[in-house]
């Protein structure tokens, strides 16, 4: 699978480029385009898109690809990418700051399971302090009910994905793997004021 | 000795077991392990993926009430905790303007002072100091692990610098060997299980454990060893389904770390709650001789 051909775009590109470079910490000019990053990439064959490419791609302002690419979205964060690059660019940390650029413009993500699952995730967090596997995977299906729901699925994809999930719940069950009792921190305020703070706009970490 | 200690969540779940093992294997070597008081989810790669302030605050949050436990050393067990809680640690030493910012918001305030240490930072330096040896009382003879690392015990999002190789780490095969144990050579023992893709991008997850699992076979492997709660559960309870998948007819038992040490220090598999693995993993161990 490969990319269709890229273009060079001068007033599109560089507000897109500063922007992922400011908010990702990396310096995505320093690549020059070695490849160790692709050779590494476990994820690398089956996105088409590797880590080299998605970098150029940013550089020459071409958002949609640059947001909408499965690289984006099926990176497992293992980090090798960045771990092997001579000039240290860490392309899974630029991989989240798209993620998250995608969320706050409304775009629908490539694969919304993926982003599903980490809102879900973070949204418990934000309940009990501490993440409780059955409130989260309760959020996380949820979530993708609705949009199956909402976007043309149906019932019956609301009730396979439900009866692939009950199936691990179940030998989790079997296993004693399964945690059932609530878990909830004392100064639970805390973490809402900082989940408050996370919101204002200036706080760009 | 006594240090401070950071479940995490999975330890205090799903991975219950892995909790129960290092408070028993620690405590044989000396180690009183002190869980610190209130901890919250340290917001693992999820945190990273959805909103870069939380993935710093929530970790944050933890390093103040350890810094404040007055303790000098913090384990954490679960690669993911333990990389997210460095790496903050390293942003915060480097931005004091995000710690101060972090830090109006926390009763405990993060100071940066508390050495945080991985499971293998401890037993590494237990195995060479002897403290292994001196309580073990098994050998554990005929064991083949492949010594499965994953990613975050290693790799991190940024320079951090660690006491094993990156690329291919020593730290579990110093242990093994200590125990009796025979682990081998192989190429995926640093390679991604899909951790959280498991759930929301299955066959993603699938595909890169079949090659890990392929792998081990290949090398005649009778079993995985880990540290990580994350590629333990994936391998272990996925196992199954990637086997049938892609026509893998051998199973292999994946073991925490620390179960190789109950089991050379005496503990019974009962003891250990090794019924909660989903390979089963006492077959292997009985026919070895071991339990």
């Amino acid at each position: 699978m490969s990319s269709p051909v890229l273009t060079f775009d001068p007033v599109l590109s560089k507000p897109l480029l500063q922007e992922v470079m400011d908010r990702s910490g990396q310096n995505l000019l320093a690549c020059y385009q070695c490849r160790r990053c692709a050779a590494g990439c476990p994820v690398g064959e089956e996105t088409g898109v590797t880590p080299d490419r998605l970098i150029r791609m940013i550089i020459l302002g071409e958002r949609e690809e640059a947001l909408n690419n499965l690289l984006v979205w099926r990176c497992v964060a293992c980090y090798t990418c960045g771990t092997r690059c001579p000039n240290n660019i860490q392309t899974a940390r630029i991989n989240e700051t798209l993620k998250q650029i995608s969320k706050e413009a409304h775009f629908e993500p490539l694969l919304p399971k993926v982003a599903a699952f980490h809102d879900a995730f973070l949204r418990s967090t934000s309940h009990f302090g501490r993440v409780n596997e059955l409130e989260f995977m309760g959020l996380y299906e949820m979530q993708n009910a609705k949009r199956e729901l909402k976007h043309g699925g149906g019932w019956k994809a609301v009730a396979d994905e439900m009866k692939n999930h009950a199936k691990l719940g179940i030998s989790m069950m079997k296993k004693k793997r399964m945690h059932f009792q609530l878990d909830k921190i004392k100064r639970l305020s805390e973490i809402k004021r900082l989940y408050a703070k996370s919101k204002e706009k200036s706080v760009d970490r | 000795m006594e240090i401070a200690y950071y479940p995490g969540c999975s330890l205090h779940a799903s991975s219950e077991l892995y909790d129960i093992q290092c408070r028993k294997v620690l405590n044989q070597l000396g180690i009183e392990l002190k869980e610190i008081e209130d901890w919250n989810c340290c917001g693992a790669t999820s945190a990273g993926k959805t909103d870069d302030f939380l993935s710093v605050a929530l970790p944050a949050r933890n390093l103040g009430i350890a810094d404040a436990s007055g303790l000098s050393e913090m384990l954490i067990p679960c690669s993911s905790c333990y990389n997210r809680t460095l790496v903050t640690q390293k942003i915060l030493y480097e931005d004091p303007e995000l710690k101060i910012k972090i830090n109006t918001e926390l009763s405990k305030k993060v100071e940066g002072k508390i050495r945080i240490s991985s499971i293998l930072d401890i037993l590494v330096s237990k195995a060479n100091s002897g403290g292994i040896a001196e309580k073990s009382i098994k050998k554990l003879e005929g064991l083949r692990p492949a010594c499965y690392y994953g990613c975050l015990l290693t790799r991190f999002p940024g320079d951090i610098p660690i006491s094993d190789n990156i690329e291919n780490p020593q730290g579990m095969e110093i242990v093994c060997k200590v125990l009796g144990a025979e682990p081998l050579d192989w190429s995926y023992k640093t390679d991604c299980c899909g951790a959280s893709a498991a759930v929301n991008d299955t066959d993603t997850s699938l595909f890169l454990m079949s090659k890990i699992i392929k792998d081990a076979l290949a090398r005649e492997a009778n079993c995985f060893v880990t540290t990580c709660p994350m590629c333990q559960m994936n391998m272990d309870a996925y196992q199954d389904q990637v086997c049938e998948r892609y026509g893998i007819r051998k199973k292999l038992p994946v073991f925490f770390i620390t179960e190789f040490l109950g089991i050379a220090m005496g503990f019974t598999p009962r003891e250990m709650q090794m019924d909660r693995h989903f390979v089963d993993s006492l077959g292997l161990l009985k026919e070895l001789k071991l339990v």
